[in-house]
């Protein structure tokens, strides 16, 4: 079997480390040849340890182009764009979350990350609540579910929880803080409103966002043996993400004794249940959220309660080994089923794009309505600013006389400069 | 301390058994109008020959990884036509084998195969053969998982874990045309007379819906997947041999801790004897005892 898998880059980041690790354990079954195939050049750091691996390969795309495979794979949405390039008896779609949402609504890519869902493929997801919504969406296509595995060697489980009976709370806090939706300056900001007792650890990949942020301690980035270790340090791991396929470091903290609070986002439910193994905490309520964790700072039965129950769900989730015998049986599948017609596909991108240009239309209208109105406003404030007695006050605006009488009001100024806006 | 019993034997404890033997009731209607069935993981056969009475096709495949079991279920079904394999079920030679003992023979075939994926070190071979020879209308299938991510249970014979959701990842790789079932555990009481003969009641129960947790999912695939019987089944509970059970267990348990105990000690009186035997013999500059000069030291 010929696998491709098209990734932008090999640059550190959840979603290729998931494609990196099903792509080295398919490469090691027999008769299996993989090659994870580079869509554009590559700039940052990236992941590694499959070099050594003879049946897997990273390709150009060039390169790739010059060949053949069973099946090429899109994993992102921009990938997808390459994707009918490779010559490959079929073509499917690793849908890892539904990339739309991770676009503000007047970004361009918002438009352009949904519309591939409605391209003629094969579709594997790796949560669910995607999978329900693919089929219901795109009926015509196969949808296969492979859950993500974790690496039970770094991420080992413990053997039991040790009760932490006082000390304050250890919090972590992880992710990027410019990715808007991953909100991580608002989980900084409820940890920093708890009232009891804690410790926060903010651990990030890109630390200079993290300049000026007020916590115990600013990590990062770390490898991933570093973060076991650090999960393993901490009592909750504090995550308010609002879009997610199925979060990653919560369950990863699970597996290192600690509990979680963490919003209803999507794919929660793959592995956390309210009360049993973690907290779930409301959208947008940081002071909600602190309470829950002031919750757990003072009641050290539930907290033992939530963090034992989570190792024990951590125990029961599969290994990547597991994981990716699913994604080779998925694979293999999609060869075996015919590829899903353009006929379907299209009258669906059809309909799409042309539900997403009306959205875009009464956006540009909406906007083109508030600039009208700014314009009056600008009109009028125009008017005054070059009514002669303002232009008279600013004439005399510099001059020392009146300089040293208007220097009480500095301070005041001064103060309304410093606002936010 | 769990007690792990992944082979079903008459002393397998009556719950379990009667676990295992409504899960061969499933087959009963497809099995007495079939011509041949395989049994994938037979074991001793000891459930399917105590529920299906000896309504099972002449051609029967009985497949273990251990050809004792094998023959000792092909002893107790006592099949006119029976084919023994054992082997590994990731090997698709033994798969291929099974297909053909099965083809061999015409009219409707059936396979089950409780209990025996979470076995395999790789299940994607079953899963794709299982599949192709439903959807050829070869046979139709009836499967097992436990529901091990419920209770977190790591069982140490159990080569991956399944739960709700790695389930749901199988059956998307199953023919569509399927049927899939929870199984559940029941709890019972019953009053009997003081001194009367044994008696029987007929029981009512209202099992499934939106909190259900399953112990087993079941999937059925294949031509004939709809014909699979739905029933529940309850049995007095062996308190007496439960308890036996226990307190043997508890036992054991408490000796093994306490010669472990003994050899910790025994360990830690032979490390000082060493260390005493080994300050001695640097006095006397002769080499250290049960220390390989070449290596370096720890």
């Amino acid at each position: 079997m010929k696998v491709a898998f098209l990734v932008n880059d090999l640059q550190l980041s959840g979603g290729v480390g998931v494609v990196v690790q099903h792509a080295r354990r398919l490469s090691l079954l027999p008769g299996w040849d993989v090659t994870l195939v580079l869509v554009r050049e590559d700039e940052g750091p990236s992941w590694h340890g499959y070099e050594h691996l003879p049946d897997l390969h990273v390709r150009g795309r060039e390169e790739a182009m010059a060949d053949r495979f069973d099946v090429a794979v899109a994993t992102w949405w921009e990938t997808t764009f390459t994707l009918f390039e490779i010559p490959a008896g079929r073509h499917a779609y690793f849908v890892q979350s539904l990339e739309d949402r991770f676009y503000l609504e007047d970004q361009a890519e918002r438009l352009g990350a949904a519309l591939t869902l409605d391209l003629p493929v094969a579709f594997i997801t790796e949560a669910r609540w995607i999978a329900q919504l693919l089929g219901s969406w795109r009926p015509d296509a196969p949808c296969f579910v492979v859950r993500n595995g974790i690496d039970k060697e770094v991420f080992a489980p413990l053997e039991r929880v040790t009760p932490a009976v006082a000390g304050p709370l250890r919090v972590l806090v992880e992710g990027s803080p410019t990715v808007w939706h991953k909100r991580v300056p608002e989980a900084i900001a409820a940890v920093g409103a708890m009232r009891e007792p804690h410790e926060v650890t903010v651990v990030s990949g890109d630390r200079p966002a993290l300049a000026g942020v007020v916590a115990d301690r600013v990590l990062g980035p770390l490898s991933h043996r570093e973060m076991a270790d650090l999960y393993a340090e901490h009592h909750v791991v504090c995550k308010l993400s609002t879009v997610e396929g199925m979060a990653g470091p919560p369950l990863e903290g699970f597996h290192r004794g600690a509990t979680c609070v963490v919003t209803p986002v999507t794919g929660h439910d793959e592995y956390v249940e309210h009360g049993y193994n973690a907290l779930i905490t409301d959208w947008d309520d940081l002071t909600g959220t602190a309470r829950s964790l002031d919750l757990l700072a003072r009641d050290r039965k539930l907290l033992h309660y939530l963090r034992s129950n989570a190792l024990e769900t951590a125990r029961a989730w599969p290994d990547w080994g597991q994981s990716s015998q699913f994604m080779a049986a998925a694979l293999t599948a999609i060869v075996r089923l015919p590829q899903p017609g353009p006929t379907v596909a299209a009258a669906r991108l059809s309909s799409d794009l042309r539900s997403g240009l009306e959205v875009y239309q009464q956006r540009v209208s909406e906007r083109a309505d508030w600039h009208r109105r700014a314009r009056r406003f600008e009109r009028r404030l125009e008017a005054i600013r070059t009514s002669r007695g303002v232009r008279a006050a600013l004439k005399v605006r510099h001059s020392w006389p009146v300089r040293t009488a208007l220097r009480p009001l500095r301070p005041i100024k001064r103060r309304i400069m410093r606002q936010p806006r | 301390m769990p007690d792990w019993q992944e082979r079903i034997t008459l002393q397998t404890p009556p719950a379990i058994l009667s676990e295992h033997e409504l899960r061969y009731r499933l087959l009963a209607p497809l099995l007495a109008s079939s011509a041949a069935w395989a049994d994938l993981g037979c074991g001793n056969g000891v459930a399917p020959a105590a529920v299906l009475d000896g309504r099972w096709p002449a051609r029967t495949v009985l497949v273990d990884l251990e050809a004792e079991a094998v023959a000792q279920a092909a002893a107790r079904l006592g099949a006119t036509d029976t084919v023994q394999l054992h082997g590994d079920l990731t090997d698709p030679d033994v798969l291929t084998r099974v297909g053909d003992a099965l083809r061999a023979v015409e009219g409707e075939r059936v396979v089950s195969c409780f209990e025996v994926v979470e076995h395999l070190a790789t299940f994607s071979p079953l899963l794709e053969w299982a599949g192709e020879l439903a959807r050829d209308g070869v046979a139709t299938f009836v499967l097992s998982v436990p529901n091990d991510a419920f209770w977190a249970i790591e069982n140490p014979f159990h080569a991956a874990r399944w739960g709700e959701g790695a389930f749901d990842e199988l059956r998307r790789l199953l023919p569509a045309e399927q049927t899939l079932m929870r199984q559940v555990a029941l709890t019972g009481s019953a009053m009997v007379g003081w001194d009367d003969a044994p008696e029987s009641h007929e029981l009512g129960v209202q099992v499934g819906g939106g909190t259900t947790v399953a112990s087993h999912f079941i999937a059925a695939f294949g031509p004939r997947h709809r014909d699979v019987v739905r029933e529940a089944v309850a049995v007095p509970a062996a308190q007496l041999e439960q308890r036996r059970w226990e307190r043997q267990r508890e036992s054991n348990l408490a000796v093994a801790e306490a010669r472990v105990e003994a050899l910790r000690a025994m360990e830690a009186e032979r490390n000082e004897w060493r260390t005493y035997i080994h300050e001695l013999e640097r006095e006397l500059g002769r080499p250290l005892s049960g220390v390989d000069p070449s290596q370096p030291a720890s």
